[in-house]
């Protein structure tokens, strides 16, 4: 430690940081860690016949719908609640009698994984591409304006100043009309 | 009468578009920009057409026309006369006019704008482009969903009126024209996207002729998914205002490409770079409109296999499938055009934000669209039922929604080609600190859970960051530091942190409950008192409205009902919010018990901060519109990007000039 201080350990510039850096993981770990009140019957009621399509509609949830279907299985799934099935047991039972299709959370398992893989694996292609360019560019030389290049631009400023009505703002931001 | 006059709408706005294609054509190809001069009055016929068109069906409409099929199918005498001005919307047919007629508007809008470079080739390629997608919806019209088929009332009929949904609340009259500007609004960009293809102008030029309209279509847009999720809010009584189903899906593909596309263009329009991915993301964000409308359309949804019996799903489908050719085609054909000079020096700097800016909004739409069509794809793969919902969707967005908020607090801060630890670290500071400061206080009010908390962090960061950018800004220019693209995105950018945070605890701190209560009963939930007084019945034209009435925290009465419309026989709900800054209590009647002692079930839904959403909203379509206004032209001579390194890395020696 000491010998970060002879270096010159820019504490001081950097102590605004360290100490904000403390407070935040301070508060997040009072947020994770903190006292949260167990969900009741009816708070899993809701997550789960959210997670449940209501099996003679379109696309809405058990939870969203009111068809009485839907109302009786909100019905069911508070019983099945109250007799102490766990959130998975409870909802593996309706993808027994209705197939998987009526959950709205597709299994990681068979063709449906991909559904949860393909989004991962475009985003690292889309990371690693983008890794590519920046070190193709970062070996790329710089370039350099040629004579040439000069004097494509003079002639190029000496029209425009000709011909000012052209909407034109090479600059981007803010010069627009 | 109506019919008529629509057919002959109809017919005028699909003739002047074919014989616009064919004129302005040939006069491209042939050099003779006479005939290209003539696009204005196709235009103008193209756009009197749909306006022919539109006017016949609001007339039909209002004055209950049965002979018009759609209007047997989706009028009613009962309806009250703002719903029946609004059902021209309220369907397919419907819809297509709706469609039709902004599209001709925004061509009679662009030769109006482009008046004195009518025959300039880029500008004839972008008419005769809009031209051609005119050809398509006025076909549409002609021939799988045309709105003016006949229809012979017996006497004494009258229709079922539209949806039952679509008659409760007022949004119905604003959300889907203002969804409609957006989607069709990128049709321009969209146009000089390919005439800067086909004539080989790929440089900045159509950019800078098109950004602002750009921000238009994407400012309309912004405002119609809101409005339509408001709409939902209010209407369908689930609690909810977000629910992931593919018509909210479609109108957000095009968002967030379109999103994307405002931030990479930036990269173009300063470095020259990136070509091809923005013309690319323009024509996804145009391609992505049309396949949206195939989705939500074409009855895919319920089955792949009632595909085949709606046509105009596979005219939407040809048609995306004839957008997603042609523009690859002409990208690869002008391939070395759209080769640029250049380079990212560095991956922390402006440009490079953009660029991560521009993965991120990829990954959200692929996402989505992935979301939305898997289980088409897998029902069409092995006959398999799927569903992909919402917790689907939360989960895999969650992630990128927070990224986000991160890049948008660091990124308005970076300066072009790069930036230095020494400058975040000056420039960060006190952002960081209203991040840390908005987690303390959500603590302290009592939030819990790393997820929203984090997210108000990352929030109130972002904040900050937009604030520094907007202080700095009129600190220097007054109140113009409000205006112009660079500090009313800033405006956008508040606008969608408020939305962001009002989201994440809306959804992290949702309850939901249903109780069955007698008159004078109470029930506490959620830290909210709720009695339950009596019911009201009344007596409208329409409908008979079975109200609940029900104080909270003493206020109201509340007046959730249910609805039985006179013709057909469904009852929907109308819910009943209160709504406060801090937040909402949406009450639902989900049963009214007759002869027993007037018992009612209500489902009660309290979250907090929604209102937010909305006011969110505002602030994004109020920073769109002091993006769109001119902002201060720049001085070219200021400096500002970080200087270009002019002299070559340090010798080996480090002997320094």
């Amino acid at each position: 430690m000491s010998s970060l201080i002879a270096k010159g350990f820019p504490l001081r510039r950097w102590g605004p940081w360290i100490a904000l850096f403390v407070v935040a993981v301070g508060v997040l770990s009072i947020a994770t860690f903190g006292t949260l009140s167990a969900p009741t019957a009816q708070d899993r009621v809701s997550t789960i016949s959210n997670s449940v399509k209501c099996p003679v509609c379109s696309g809405e949830s058990v939870a969203a719908s009111n068809a009485p279907a839907s109302q009786e299985i909100r019905r069911q799934i508070a019983e099945q609640v109250q007799q102490g099935q766990t959130d998975e047991e409870i909802r593996s039972f309706y993808a027994a009698k209705y197939g998987q299709g009526i959950l709205l959370t597709p299994s990681a398992s068979g063709v449906n994984a991909l559904v949860w893989i393909l989004p991962i694996v475009a985003f690292a292609i889309g990371i690693a591409a983008l890794a590519i360019v920046f070190r193709r560019w970062s070996t790329m030389p710089a370039e350099r304006a040629t004579d040439e290049d000069r004097e494509l631009v003079d002639s190029a400023l000496r029209a425009e100043a000709d011909d000012s009505d052209i909407d034109n703002d090479p600059h981007g931001e803010g010069a627009s009309r | 009468m109506n019919l008529a006059l629509g057919r002959a709408g109809v017919t005028l706005g699909l003739a002047a578009a074919v014989l616009g294609v064919i004129t302005v054509g040939y006069g491209l190809l042939r050099k003779r920009p006479d005939l290209v001069r003539l696009s204005r009055w196709y235009a103008a016929l193209v756009f009197l057409g749909g306006f022919v068109a539109a006017c016949a069906m609001e007339s039909a409409l209002i004055t209950r026309d049965f002979t018009v099929k759609y209007v047997a199918e989706n009028g009613s005498t009962k309806t009250p006369a703002l719903y029946n001005f609004a059902t021209m919307w309220g369907a397919l047919e419907g819809s297509i006019i709706l469609w039709a007629l902004i599209l001709g508007g925004y061509l009679v809008a662009v030769v109006l704008k482009f008046r004195k470079r009518l025959a300039d080739p880029l500008v004839g390629w972008a008419v005769l482009t809009m031209l051609i997608v005119c050809v398509f919806f006025f076909g549409l019209m002609a021939g799988p969903a045309n709105p003016f088929t006949g229809f012979s009332p017996p006497a004494g009929f009258d229709g079922p009126g539209p949806n039952p949904l679509l008659q409760n609340n007022l949004l119905m009259a604003f959300h889907p024209p203002m969804l409609y500007l957006g989607y069709v609004g990128f049709t321009v960009p969209f146009a000089f996207a390919i005439a800067a293809l086909i004539t080989g102008r790929v440089g900045e030029g159509w950019l800078l002729a098109t950004r602002r309209w750009t921000l238009i279509a994407w400012g309309f847009l912004t405002v119609g998914i809101i409005l339509g999720s408001w709409w939902s809010y209010e209407v369908l009584g689930w609690g909810g205002y977000w629910a992931w189903d593919p018509v909210e899906n479609a109108s957000l593909l095009p968002w967030l490409t379109g999103t994307a596309y405002l931030h990479s263009v930036l990269v173009q329009e300063r470095r020259g770079m990136l070509r091809v991915w923005n013309i690319s993301l323009l024509c996804a964000t145009f391609a992505l409109t049309i396949l949206g409308t195939w989705i939500t359309r074409s009855g895919v949804l319920e089955s792949v296999h009632a595909f085949t019996t709606s046509s105009i799903g596979i005219a939407l489908i040809s048609f995306f499938a004839l957008i997603v050719f042609s523009t690859v085609g002409l990208i690869g054909w002008r391939g070395d055009r759209l080769r640029s000079p250049g380079r990212i020096d560095s991956p922390l700097s402006r440009e490079g934000a953009f660029l991560a800016n521009n993965v991120l909004f990829a990954a959200f739409a692929f996402v989505i669209l992935l979301g939305t069509l898997f289980p088409l794809a897998v029902e069409a793969l092995n006959n398999d039922r799927v569903s992909v919902g919402v917790p689907y969707f939360n989960r895999m967005t969650m992630p990128i929604g927070l990224t986000l908020l991160f890049l948008m607090a660091i990124a308005p801060v970076l300066p072009w080609r790069k930036a230095s630890a020494e400058l975040l670290r000056h420039r960060l500071i006190w952002p960081a600190w209203i991040g840390v400061g908005s987690m303390v206080f959500s603590v302290v009010v009592g939030a819990r859970g790393f997820i929203p908390v984090l997210a108000f962090g990352l929030g109130g960061f972002a904040a900050g960051s937009a604030g520094r950018q907007i202080a700095l800004a009129t600190r220097r220019q007054g109140w113009r530091g409000f205006v112009g693209r660079a500090n009313g995105g800033m405006v956008v950018h508040l606008g969608v942190i408020i939305i962001a945070m009002a989201f994440a605890a809306s959804s992290s701190y949702v309850r939901q409950a249903e109780f069955t209560l007698t008159p004078g009963q109470s029930a506490e939930f959620a830290g909210h008192t709720l009695v339950y007084e009596g019911q009201n019945r009344k007596q409208e034209s329409a409908k008979i409205v079975d109200q609940v009435l029900i104080r909270i925290d003493g206020t109201g009465p509340w007046a959730p009902s249910l609805n039985k419309f006179a013709n057909g026989n469904q009852t929907i709900g109308t819910p009943s919010v209160r709504s406060t800054f801090k937040d909402d209590v949406a009450l639902s009647v989900i049963d009214i018990r007759d002869g027993e002692n007037g018992s009612v079930t209500i489902r009660v839904t309290v979250q907090p901060l929604i209102i937010w959403l909305w006011i969110g909203g505002g602030v994004m379509a109020f920073g769109t519109l002091l993006a769109v206004f001119p902002g201060r032209r720049r001085n070219p001579l200021d400096a500002v990007s970080a200087p270009l390194a002019m002299e070559p890395p340090k010798e080996p020696t480090g002997v320094t000039p």
